[in-house]
């Protein structure tokens, strides 16, 4: 009986491929599946990981993008230096062997896959085949152009970190040895594509919660436009304008407290008026080591275990985060009261000489695991605050940002968006049209936007990223900072990526 | 009659043939037999164990003869894989232990019957009561795939995967019942296992009925001690230390310190008791079938508080032979009950602060003293004492396996042999962890209350044609079967009962079916001359089409060279052979991923799915698939010596060999974007062995009162790595320290896991710098590209050597084991004896008193210093036993032993942690292994 040896999963949590799509409603679960790597590391709780040599919270998707964006730059430390990586990626030292940059490249790259996938299993001729119900089938258009928005998202991440990407389409067979593509190629195929999908993509706001519509599609072409002298070395401000003016007559409005943001209950308060995507996150259903979990309890001082305060343990992880002090000079008088400083200072210096001294430097309660009405998350670890990947705020600060770039669009209504910034949060210094300048609209994006993982890519745009203009603490290993060679303005292809695609994959120049 | 010359007991089932005829019979139970011979006629007696008589016969009446003990061991019968053969026709790497050989002092777990005893052979035995143990042969040929040996219990192949709530695979059966073990090690042995056989094969034979009516009864008890402690500070030491801050720039709060003085590796080690009781019977069953029965208990405490292993075995053998012995039916059914109870807290008995008592009485946890601020408990260390009373965790295994053999010869033609055996083997566990609800925590569900269960299967069925025939010159037997396995495993566990965020879950496993076609054949030519072919064709549900069949073959040659007439008549030589083989193996055993051809989506559980508006769906995630993945493939080749000196008063043999495995099952990266993981296991790598095993065995005095022997084996191992997937160094050996942390490497051109670290710097008084190392690669910049490889965990030379004497009727016996050139990466000492630990998150904690000899103060700098990889070559005395025996004390009680005995009796070792024996090379704060005081009495009725 050799037949034997032709065995089938018997879990009830794997299903093989050709029985999959004999449920209509798994399209819409495999669709999820997309959607789930960038909250999940994999399937079997927040310690599992679909991906390799590489710890499972590590490669949570928002979680390296915080890393890469955030701790890489002024605004954020990481106290457990021997959590691999870390010590690299904050004190700007990177290799091509480093762990969370290996975590980024190939998450982003299974959404590609998964996006790929899904492609290849939704065509007309498959489904033709399949007799999928009219009511299913009627939805089909809208989630290929959601996985195609998902796929070109991943190529926008990797274009801006590491400068190119495997590029693999639904054409590209499973293992097969994708091409590479370069910026400019990136950019050109993210801008086609999210142009091209536009149409299927239902209407901002209009989409359930978690899934993205077509805000998210120009949320993403508004910021390839802003950043496009960095990528392609094109101005094109005055598209960013466009489509920023495009989201805000999605009909958005800003939350009714900053903080609403980022709290427990984010995908039901105030702040599902500004957030444009999210990436889930639930202390039951969806758990994961991601951002908000990770800053949660990592901000919990080691001195003030305000744990309870925010709805996790009481200890927290015992101030893992800590804020560098470029950050917290961006909190001057004049903030005192505003609601985006939520910096605790008291009895800490604000001067990090020892990185692993958790009692040195300033804390912050930005993130919480309590809800607006005052309860708190359903799970003391894993939080339930999602983590507001593009929302209304940095729209405003991308706008007025663009116009004064050249793009185009108005003062007034740019110096109106700021103090709509400001008198959210509760800030009476609202400023006039003299104030607005590039150097501030950088310092309003950090006092806005901080460890919301955009801080790399600002400060590349502003060239105070590598190079000496601008030192903050710890930068390039020096405790006060020291100049950054140019190559670090894009991280190294991991050795492993380039290994597994060595005919196309080459590495950044300067690694 | 045919007797047993020492004890002139009859000797039943005594083959009795006429030389160069198949005409012959064999003894009764009285060893009383009949044959039909005419004058002149050579009459051949011969009996497993025994040396084969040869008489002329000259018209006697009755023929006694009296067979002698086969020292020689010569015609020793060796298990092989579907059959026997002898020592002397052996023709591949094949070592067989036998009761009297054992090891002995307190053997709970068979393997360590062998440790120390086969060449090549490495046994690593966990410190917990019942621990299961590490074994590899000859260092194991992959890396990522399994590198345990294939394991055969009366010709059943056991799985390799243990299940929660049992010790191990090997946990419940009782030492006790086992007979012998044969090691196969080189490729024209193992082949006829094909798939499985790369890391060599252990045959263990199970003791079978015998006619002869006998009982007798053992019980031990051991008296163990944890002799060694990490020396953390005292709690004076302690305060001394805190008071003294800032200690070169770490400030602590004073106020945190208690009053008290508590050793909290005293409070959670204890000296534990545990006992043996085995008894045995055997005898006839209805006056004709020969039938053992065994019953065994061991109750072994753990050294730390709690912890416990607790197992009843059961074991029937039932041997009846049918139809003049043309049939032999062998039945075993074994039932064992393992009870354990988990717990370890030795992380927390050295980090907790040595100033605080360990009970309070106002504590609400329960009256231990805690970390706390009223109610609300302070992040740290949790009380080690309190967690290990405080949680109940046990695993309940019962096993039940055995195997139905039958033997037919053939009537018509007795040359040729049928075998069919039908082997059976499951277990299930329920495992239960219940913690307090006074358990220390904020959180609002206390304490944990979850139950698993595991049930695994092994269902066999085998069978074989053998035919041999003696001709003029030549001897030939021709062997040929199929087999048939599978395996299952699922289970499921309730997940923490106290918790709404909690769920219950399931798993099942792909079946694991395991289909092979194997066939043999020896051809001896006057003897001297032997030839072995093996071929086994091997079938994997583990695989996709096209690469689920694999072909193994294997040959081997051998000369016995001592039966050349230049040799013959040698004083000196009594035994010389040489031997050479040649063969492919192969390894399929990917613990967990049975299914990764098949295209799969899984479904998240119930933690991990993604929301849609206000609703949750199940995400299905596409899995990473290899519809390519092949066998992994192992090339032996072996030149042996096999020699005897001085009517084998010296015998034991030299080894030399190379293993390559290609095409190593091996998790390597895949080009991003286009799998859906990053990682999949492929067919890429290659692993180079080379090895010299040598063994002797001596028998230096042998008289009537007085006896000595002992054994020596040494293996040299150098084991390389040939070739990686995609040339790419892959980061192994996870520490703790920081999470995912990594110590150990695998590159081309090293040993495996060789240790990944960084140059330490030291000062001119030669102490180390902290994070100071030599930039290697001269860039100015100390970082991941500056670390280099030191050393690994394989030992270069291993060492055996035991030895028994017997002076009348006291037998004395003791061995030795040594590794060399083993490194240890002291993780118990990276990871904690830095002075920034004295701060334990809110409270103050304790370090290792290492942190004095380097000063060091961050983990961060120093972690991965090459200052923590250290020589661990050891010289280990595991048992040493002394014994005396009463003889014929009454008519019923035939003799009675008493023994006593030291386990773990001394270490010589420079490592600086608390045991230089670790089997992957990384020492985070493995369960001690105690030193035990042995006593116990055997009776025989």
């Amino acid at each position: 009986c050799t037949s034997d040896l032709d065995i089938i999963p018997k879990d009830d949590q794997t299903t093989l491929s050709e029985d999959l799509f004999d449920n209509d409603t798994a399209y819409k679960q495999v669709l999820a599946g997309i959607y789930a790597n960038l909250a999940l590391t994999g399937t079997d709780g927040g310690g599992s990981s679909n991906l390799k040599n590489i710890d499972a919270g590590t490669s949570q998707f928002g979680r390296v993008l915080l890393y890469t964006q955030t701790l890489s730059a002024d605004q954020m430390i990481w106290s457990y230096e021997n959590d691999p990586g870390t010590r690299e990626i904050q004190r700007n030292l990177w290799t091509a062997q480093n762990p969370l940059l290996l975590g980024m490249f190939s998450r982003t790259h299974l959404s590609i896959a998964l996006a790929n996938n899904f492609l290849r299993e939704t065509t007309d001729d498959k489904l033709d085949g399949r007799n999928v119900s009219s009511a299913v089938r009627s939805e089909i258009p809208a989630y290929r152009a959601e996985a195609r928005l998902l796929r070109a998202m991943a190529y926008y991440y990797m274009m801006d970190l590491f400068g190119k990407a495997n590029f693999a389409t639904e054409d590209d067979p499973v293992s097969s040895q994708p091409i590479v593509y370069d910026r400019a190629q990136l950019f050109d195929f993210i801008e086609t594509e999210l142009k091209e999908i536009e149409t299927d993509l239902i209407a901002p706001r209009q989409n359930e919660y978690g899934r993205a519509d077509k805000a998210v599609a120009y949320m993403i072409l508004a910021k390839i436009y802003l950043n496009a002298e960095v990528y392609i070395k094109e101005n094109k401000y005055s598209d960013c304008i466009n489509y920023c003016e495009r989201i805000i007559a999605g009909g958005y409005n800003l939350a009714d407290n900053y903080l609403h943001n980022f709290m427990a209950d984010n995908n039901t308060n105030s702040a599902t008026n500004e957030i444009i995507f999210p990436i889930i996150s639930d202390g039951v259903v969806t758990q994961n080591f991601g951002p908000t979990t990770v800053m949660i309890n990592g901000s919990v001082g080691s001195i003030e275990e305000n744990g309870i305060e925010v709805g996790v343990g009481s200890g927290g992880w015992g101030g893992a985060l800590r804020v560098r002090k470029q950050l917290a000079n961006l909190f001057g008088p004049a903030f005192a009261n505003d609601d985006r400083n939520t910096i605790i200072s008291s009895g800490r210096p604000i001067d990090i000489v020892d990185i692993s001294d958790r009692d040195t430097g300033f804390i912050l309660q930005k993130y919480s695991n309590a809800t607006s009405t005052g309860s708190f998350g359903s799970d003391q670890t894993f939080v339930d605050t999602d983590f507001p990947l593009y929302r209304l705020a940095d729209v405003y600060l991308m706008y007025a940002e663009a116009h004064l770039r050249g793009g185009g669009g108005s003062l007034s209504t740019a110096v109106d968006y700021i103090n709509a910034l400001r008198d959210r949060a509760n800030n009476s210094n609202t400023i006039t049209s003299g104030d607005l300048s590039l150097d501030f609209i950088l310092d309003e994006r950090a006092r806005e936007l901080h460890w919301e993982a955009h801080r790399r890519q600002d400060l590349i745009r502003f060239k105070r990223f590598t190079g000496g203009s601008y030192n903050w603490v710890w930068k390039g290993n020096g405790s006060n900072g020291i100049s950054l060679p140019a190559h670090f303005d894009i991280y190294p292809i991991p050795q492993a990526s380039i290994a597994a695609n060595p005919n196309n994959l080459t590495q950044n120049p300067g690694y | 009659t045919v007797t047993e010359q020492s004890t002139s007991i009859p000797l039943p089932g005594v083959n009795v043939v006429i030389k160069s005829t198949t005409t012959g019979t064999s003894t009764d139970f009285d060893g009383n037999y009949q044959i039909e011979v005419n004058t002149g006629d050579i009459i051949v007696f011969s009996y497993v164990g025994y040396r084969t008589q040869e008489i002329t016969y000259t018209g006697q009446a009755t023929l006694n003869v009296q067979l002698t003990d086969d020292a020689a061991q010569l015609d020793e019968i060796v298990v092989i894989g579907y059959g026997s053969t002898t020592k002397k026709d052996a023709t591949g790497s094949v070592e067989a232990i036998t009761s009297e050989d054992f090891t002995k002092g307190n053997i709970v777990t068979p393997e360590n019957l062998l440790n120390g005893r086969v060449s090549g052979v490495s046994i690593t035995t966990g410190g917990a009561p019942g621990a299961g143990s590490q074994i590899t042969i000859r260092g194991g040929s992959s890396i990522n795939a399994s590198n345990s040996p294939l394991i055969i219990i009366d010709g059943l192949p056991i799985s390799n995967d243990g299940l929660n709530g049992s010790r191990g695979i090997l946990a419940s059966i009782n030492p006790n019942d086992i007979d012998s073990f044969s090691v196969l090690k080189d490729a024209s042995a193992t082949a006829i296992y094909g798939s499985r056989a790369s890391n060599g094969v252990i045959i263990i034979v199970t003791k079978k009925g015998k006619s002869k009516l006998s009982v007798t009864y053992d019980a031990q008890y051991t008296f163990g001690e944890i002799t060694d402690r990490i020396n953390v500070f005292s709690g004076d030491e302690f305060r001394a230390l805190v008071a003294s801050q800032p200690i070169n720039g770490t400030t602590l709060d004073e106020s945190l310190l208690g009053a008290a003085n508590t050793d909290w590796q005293d409070e959670i080690f204890r000296n534990t008791v545990s006992a043996q009781h085995n008894i045995t019977m055997q005898g006839l069953v209805l006056k004709a079938v020969p039938t053992r029965f065994s019953f065994g208990t061991t109750n072994q405490e753990g050294a730390i508080l709690t912890s416990k292993f607790e197992r009843r075995s059961l074991g029937l053998s039932v041997n009846p032979s049918l139809f003049d012995d043309h049939l032999k039916i062998n039945l075993n059914a074994n039932l064992a009950f393992e009870d354990n109870r988990f717990g370890n807290t030795i992380g927390q008995a050295i980090r907790f602060d040595p100033t605080q008592p360990v009970y309070d009485a106002s504590s609400p946890f329960g009256g231990f003293y805690q970390h706390r601020n009223g109610s609300v408990v302070s992040n740290g260390t949790t009380n080690p004492v309190a967690s290990l009373l405080q949680s109940n965790n046990t695993g309940d295994s019962n096993r039940s396996y055995g195997n139905l053999n039958f033997e037919y010869k053939f009537h018509f033609l007795p040359a040729l042999k049928a075998v069919l055996n039908i082997g059976f083997d499951e277990t299930e566990a329920k495992t239960i962890n219940i913690t307090s609800t006074q358990v220390p925590t904020n959180d609002p569900v206390k304490g944990n209350d979850s139950r698993g269960f595991q049930r695994r299967t092994n269902k066999l069925l085998d069978g074989y044609l053998s035919y041999n025939k003696d001709f003029d010159k030549i001897s030939a037997g021709f062997t040929a079967g199929y087999s048939y396995q599978k395996f299952t495993n699922n289970g499921g566990n309730t997940g923490n009962r106290r918790d709404d965020a909690s769920f219950a879950s399931t798993f099942a496993d792909p079946d694991v079916v395991l289909i092979g076609f194997f066939g043999r054949a020896n051809l001896s030519f006057l003897d001297k001359y032997l030839l072995t072919l093996t071929y086994r064709r091997d079938g994997t549900s583990r695989f996709g089409e096209g690469n689920k069949w694999g072909d193994f073959p294997a040959a081997a040659i051998a000369w016995n060279m001592s039966d050349e007439d230049f040799l013959k008549n040698s004083n000196t030589i009594s035994n010389l052979k040489l031997r050479a083989s040649y063969g492919i193996t192969g390894q399929q055993d990917l613990p967990g991923q049975n299914d990764i051809f098949l295209n799969r989506y899984r479904g998240g559980d119930q933690n991990s799915q993604y929301q849609f508006g206000n609703a949750v769906i199940q995400s299905l995630i596409a899995s990473e698939v290899n519809p390519d993945l092949k066998w992994e493939e192992t090339t032996t080749i072996e030149f042996g010596i096999d020699y005897g000196l001085f009517d084998q008063r010296i015998s034991g043999s030299l080894n030399l060999f190379q293993k390559n495995s290609t095409d190593l099952l091996f998790t390597a990266a895949v080009a991003d974007g286009t799998n859906f993981s990053n990682s999949i296991i492929q067919n890429i790598g290659e692993l180079q062995i080379q090895g010299l095993e040598f063994s002797l065995n001596a028998d230096v005095i042998k008289n009537e009162n007085f006896n000595v022997d002992f054994n020596f084996n040494a293996t040299f191992l150098d084991r390389e790595i040939t070739e990686l997937a995609l040339g790419q160094d892959v980061r192994t050996g996870g520490i703790s320290g920081g999470t995912g942390n990594t110590i150990q490497l695998l590159r081309v051109g090293e040993a495996p896991n060789s240790f990944h670290v960084f140059k330490q710097l030291y000062d001119t008084s030669g102490a180390p710098i902290e994070g100071a190392y030599v930039d290697l690669n001269g860039d100015n910049i100390i970082n991941d590209d500056d670390r280099y490889l030191k050393e690994n965990p394989g030992a270069d030379v291993i060492l055996g050597f035991q030895s028994n004497i017997n002076y009348k009727k006291f037998d004395l016996s003791f061995n030795l084991r040594a590794n060399i050139g083993n490194y240890v990466y002291n993780n118990a000492n990276s990871s904690r004896a830095q002075y920034e630990l004295l701060q334990d998150n809110a409270v103050l904690g304790n370090i290792p008193t290492t942190v004095l000899n380097t000063g060091f103060q961050r983990t961060s700098d120093v972690i991965i210093s090459d200052a923590y990889v250290e020589d661990a070559s050891f010289l280990r005395m595991d048992n040493i036993t002394l014994g005396y025996t009463f003889n014929n004390i009454s008519k019923q009680l035939k003799s009675v032993r008493l023994w006593g005995g030291v386990q773990n009796v001394f270490t010589i070792t420079n490592y600086s942690g608390l045991d230089p024996e670790v089997f992957n090379g990384i020492d985070n704060l493995i369960f001690p292994r105690s030193r035990n005081i042995l006593a116990g009495a055997n009776f025989k009725f």
